[in-house]
């Protein structure tokens, strides 16, 4: 399903220089699989992500999703994708319906099969009762759900969701990740970023563990904790952490 | 690029914005209210003006003569203040003698007055003022017939004065007034003196002046509001495109929206374009509005003016300007739409961005006010310059100039389109630029950018540093143009151009290349091309030049050379005619070639190729080219040969055959230019490829055919080489010709 091949995204910095944001990930997610990136703030979570969303370019490597090419095949693979972000807001001056009829138009859905989709949306994800309300109006859980309803309408086989229960109530991060769930269990194959060691244990059958650009260590939470010998994914976080920082600084640029 | 997405952006983000209510006060609102309420308050001004009473103090009102009367009892007299002006004058009479006696104590007691509210204007006529005029009358009364009238001088008569406040409204109207009066009456006694020696009333005006206005009522009222209207129509299409354009683009990263656009499958362009036609609707209805709006106004207040008997002799504005001005109105609105949008892209917040209206203001506005100069006319330069010449079509064709107009027009409307075009490819670059688009606001420090430009080099230099670099040629040429005098023989003049082009032309990009890049055989272009290349741009010279002696002479019936410049060349060609051929290929060929190609075809169009168009690249460093060489007639011959040697510098990548075709198309233009009518006279059998009359040389025009003809296959050589492209144009490439086809399965 997605492929990621050794990407990395640096930047220019007046301060620190060349910034590496990203160095050389790699990983590689199949449908009907959550892949949960953990990581502190800070630690490339969002550019990778936002790379793989096609809003920025990788500086090198590149990843394929559903057989596309990520640098030279970015409108195919926008096709291919729903991107749920924090940096992706709804409109203030447009209701629940339109904003989501609006891009579903733009994926190029006609219109009776738009409609039927959703309808069908709208009511599992019980957006019924503010479909005409604007924007600006929406509390913030309404407003997440029109960001997944936008992501989910033309029916993408990979879901992005970058730390999507930030600042949501405990109630509606639940009801969001039970919809999470629910994709995967249509097939969905979906990525999805988090600081939170819960979200991870509970949702994610692989876990990839990111730390300044550099995925530490990836696999399924049994496994992980196998591996390092641990029993308590926070403990085994903290550790490959610390053990990164007192590595040598040249391991940053070994990837 | 579908059509389809554009417009569903296009009505999404029309409704989005018709939907914000600041938007729709300035668009709408605005104009519907602004040009009423304007014109309401000048019709007040000037009812005010009509219907106000002034009050005037008269000071010294028992010592004024009996005849002719200025007063009746206490008001002015019928035959200096006829009735409908009698109502709008009261008279106070001050009949005690004035208590002030100097000039300076007159005057603060009459602001005294005035301030108070007293009166609006006080008239004094100094103590005595009846004898002494009387006296004097009777002075020149009494030696009517003594022939030598000149040598008459009559005793000095008093002077009354109007005291008024300039600073006051209706102190002015008053003393305007009282003027009119105090006129009427000086006249009754002139004509009392002349009976009084019984000479003619005529006497005083032998003839009469007859004014005729040639000019029909059409066209006069033509002439006002073809310099109003376009002005104002277009400061409104500027300002109704920036706000939206900020709203659409800073405002959307404001609030986090534009990330969910940019993931979406519609292009960058598709993005552009749908916000660019927003923009457009919006700058062109504000625009339209305001036009309309004023127009009514205009009409409305016109009509009561004149009703109202006013002086003021403009007519509606017609309504075929009205049209015209709406026509011109969609281009323009294009190209401060595609401005706007670019600018308003690199701005962070809304707030960021009301600081750039300034700058966009700064570099736009003298383009709309050049066209208000009255020497400045519709013709083949001015036609050329962007929005002026727009500006100056448009007032042709509201005068009814349309023979003008019509020859103009091509030109006029390929600038503004190719203004449209750049802009609109400027904002989707800057769609497309993600440094623009997720720009950080990072604390920005001379030291630590020097620190980063060293560290952090690249084998060739930035887009940046090659503007930076043809910039700064530029500007030292600039300077230095003003400390060069003309030469006064070759020696000097070889003396001067060798130290030009080296220390001003070739210094700067090699400083640069070598402190800023760490390749110079990448900036420069130092790679070896194969005998074949270096053969192909020497004949591809040759061929050229024929074309572009045409163009060279096309270029100047354009633009006439003025005297002196022309003075100043036939000195230099002089100068330069005198030097053995040699010297003078080594100064005038050789050297400018290197040095010139050094700087555009290396450091800069190696800089700019990082833009990711081969073709904007080739045509921006040209553009530098032409401009480093100071008169616009030779700039513009240069930009065209730039581009050619643009071009062949991309595909060899090398510097040498571009060398080679400035050596040689140089060494042409020396050698024909100067020795062409000689060397025909020597030779006749030159007269098949040359063709001589008077001060005219020019090719045959089958050799320059010809000659055009092997150009193009030249070319098309050149075009067969393998390229090698920047990253930066690889990647664009791709990004246009995107492939349907899963790559991996």
């Amino acid at each position: 399903m997605i492929q990621v091949q050794q990407l990395t995204k640096s930047y220019a910095d007046l301060k620190r220089g060349q910034v590496l944001a990203v160095a050389g990930v790699s990983f590689q997610a199949a449908a009907g699989q959550i892949f949960g990136l953990l990581g502190p703030n800070g630690a490339g979570k969002t550019t990778v992500l936002r790379i793989l969303s096609t809003i920025l370019r990788p500086t090198s490597g590149t990843a394929t999703i559903n057989g596309y090419d990520l640098r030279t095949q970015p409108a195919l693979i926008r096709h291919q994708i729903g991107f749920v972000s924090t940096n992706t807001a709804v409109y203030d001056r447009m209701t629940a319906w339109e904003m989501v009829e609006y891009f579903g138009r733009l994926y190029g859905l006609a219109d009776e099969e738009l409609g039927e989709r959703m309808e069908r949306i709208f009511s599992r994800l019980q957006m019924n009762d503010f479909r005409d309300q604007v924007g600006a109006k929406m509390s913030t859980g309404m407003k997440q759900k029109v960001s997944i309803a936008r992501a989910i309408v033309h029916d993408p086989p990979l879901l992005i969701f970058d730390e999507a229960t930030v600042g949501l109530d405990v109630l509606v991060a639940r009801a969001l990740l039970k919809t999470v769930m629910e994709l995967r269990e249509q097939g969905k194959c979906i990525v999805f970023s988090t600081h939170i060691m819960r979200e991870a244990e509970r949702l994610c059958d692989r876990i990839a563990i990111m730390y300044r650009g550099h995925i530490l260590s990836e696999g399924s939470l049994p496994e992980l904790l196998d591996r390092h010998h641990e029993t308590d994914l926070e403990e085994l976080f903290f550790r490959l952490l610390t053990d990164h920082d007192a590595a040598p600084a040249w391991a940053d640029n070994a990837g | 690029m579908q059509w389809s997405k554009i417009r569903l952006i296009f009505m999404r983000e029309l409704r989005d914005q018709l939907r914000d209510r600041r938007t729709l006060f300035t668009i709408a609102i605005l104009p519907l209210v602004l040009y009423p309420l304007l014109g309401l308050s000048f019709l007040q001004v000037a009812q005010f003006t009509r219907e106000h009473r002034s009050t005037i103090q008269l000071q010294g009102a028992h010592d004024l003569p009996s005849t002719p009367r200025l007063l009746d009892g206490d008001s002015f007299a019928a035959e200096v203040c006829p009735p409908p002006e009698s109502q709008l004058l009261r008279v106070v009479t001050q009949s005690s003698k004035p208590s002030a006696s100097s000039a300076e104590e007159l005057r603060q007691q009459a602001q005294q007055a005035i301030r108070s509210g007293q009166c609006d204007a006080v008239v004094y006529f100094p103590p005595d003022f009846a004898e002494r005029l009387a006296a004097a009358r009777a002075a020149i009364g009494a030696e009517p017939s003594s022939g030598d009238v000149e040598t008459v001088t009559p005793p000095p008569i008093p002077e009354p004065r109007v005291f008024a406040s300039t600073a006051n409204d209706k102190s002015r109207i008053a003393a305007d007034r009282v003027d009119r009066v105090l006129r009427r009456w000086r006249e009754l006694m002139v004509q009392q003196n002349l009976r009084q020696r019984n000479i003619p009333l005529a006497a005083t005006e032998p003839f009469h002046l007859v004014d005729t206005d040639v000019a029909e009522e059409v066209s006069r009222r033509a002439l006002i509001w073809s310099k109003i209207l376009p002005f104002v129509v277009l400061i409104w299409a500027l300002t109704g495109a920036f706000y939206p354009a900020i709203d659409l683009c800073a405002g959307e990263k404001e609030r986090g929206t534009l990330e969910t656009l940019l993931s979406s499958p519609a292009q960058r362009g598709e993005i552009v374009w749908g916000k660019l036609l927003t923009v457009m609707t919006f700058s062109t209805a504000t625009a339209l509005l305001n036009l309309a709006s004023m127009g009514l106004t205009g009409t409305f207040i016109i009509s009561r003016l004149s009703s109202l008997g006013s002086a003021i002799r403009i007519g509606p504005p017609p309504l075929g300007a009205m049209f015209w001005l709406a026509v011109a109105l969609i281009p323009i609105s294009a190209l401060f739409s595609a401005l706007s949008l670019a600018i308003a892209a690199f701005a962070r917040s809304s707030k960021e961005g009301q600081y750039y209206l300034m700058p966009l203001l700064m570099i736009t506005l003298p383009l709309m006010m050049i066209p208000l100069l009255p020497s400045v006319e519709l013709d083949w330069g001015s036609s050329l310059i962007p929005v002026s010449g727009m500006m100056l079509l448009l007032r042709a064709v509201i005068e009814g100039q349309f023979g003008d107009a019509i020859m103009h027009l091509p030109a006029v409307v390929i600038v503004t389109l190719g203004g449209c075009w750049l802009s609109i490819r400027w904002a989707i670059d800057q769609f497309n630029n993600e440094g623009v688009i997720f720009r950080e606001g990072e604390r920005w420090s001379l030291g630590a950018w020097l620190r980063h430009l060293w560290r952090f080099r690249d084998r060739t230099p930035s887009f940046g540093m090659a503007i930076l670099c043809g910039v700064l040629l530029l500007l030292v040429r600039f300077f230095a143009s003003f400390l060069i005098g003309t030469p006064v023989s070759w020696s000097t003049f070889a003396v001067v151009l060798l130290a030009t082009q080296l220390a001003l032309i070739a210094l700067p990009p090699l400083l640069m290349t070598g402190i800023l890049t760490t390749s110079w055989r990448q900036t420069l272009l130092l790679n070896w091309p194969g005998v074949p290349s270096l053969f192909s741009a020497v004949l591809l010279a040759f061929a050229f030049h024929p074309a572009a002696l045409v163009l060279h002479e096309l270029v100047q019936w354009l633009y006439p050379l003025s005297p002196d410049v022309r003075a100043a060349a036939g000195t230099i060609n002089a100068l330069a005619a005198e030097a053995h051929w040699l010297p003078r290929l080594l100064v005038l060929a050789l050297t400018p070639a290197i040095c010139e190609e050094l700087a555009f075809r290396g450091f800069i169009l190696s800089g700019l190729r990082h833009m990711g168009h081969k073709w904007g690249a080739i045509v921006v460093s040209s553009l530098f080219f032409g401009a480093v060489h100071g008169m616009l007639q030779q700039s513009l011959s240069a930009c065209a040969v730039g581009i050619v040697i643009g071009y062949i510098a991309v595909q060899t990548g090398s510097l040498l055959p571009c060398i080679l075709f400035h050596i040689t198309h140089n060494s042409l233009v020396l050698t024909v230019g100067i020795h062409g009518p000689q060397l025909v006279d020597q030779f006749p059998q030159l007269r098949w490829i040359f063709q001589v009359e008077q001060d005219q040389f020019r090719y045959q025009p089958y050799v320059t055919i010809a000659g055009l003809v092997l150009a193009v296959g030249f070319l098309a050589w050149f075009r067969l080489l393998p390229f090698r492209a920047t990253e930066e144009e690889r990647l664009r490439s791709l990004l246009e010709h995107q492939s349907l086809r899963p790559v991996a399965k």
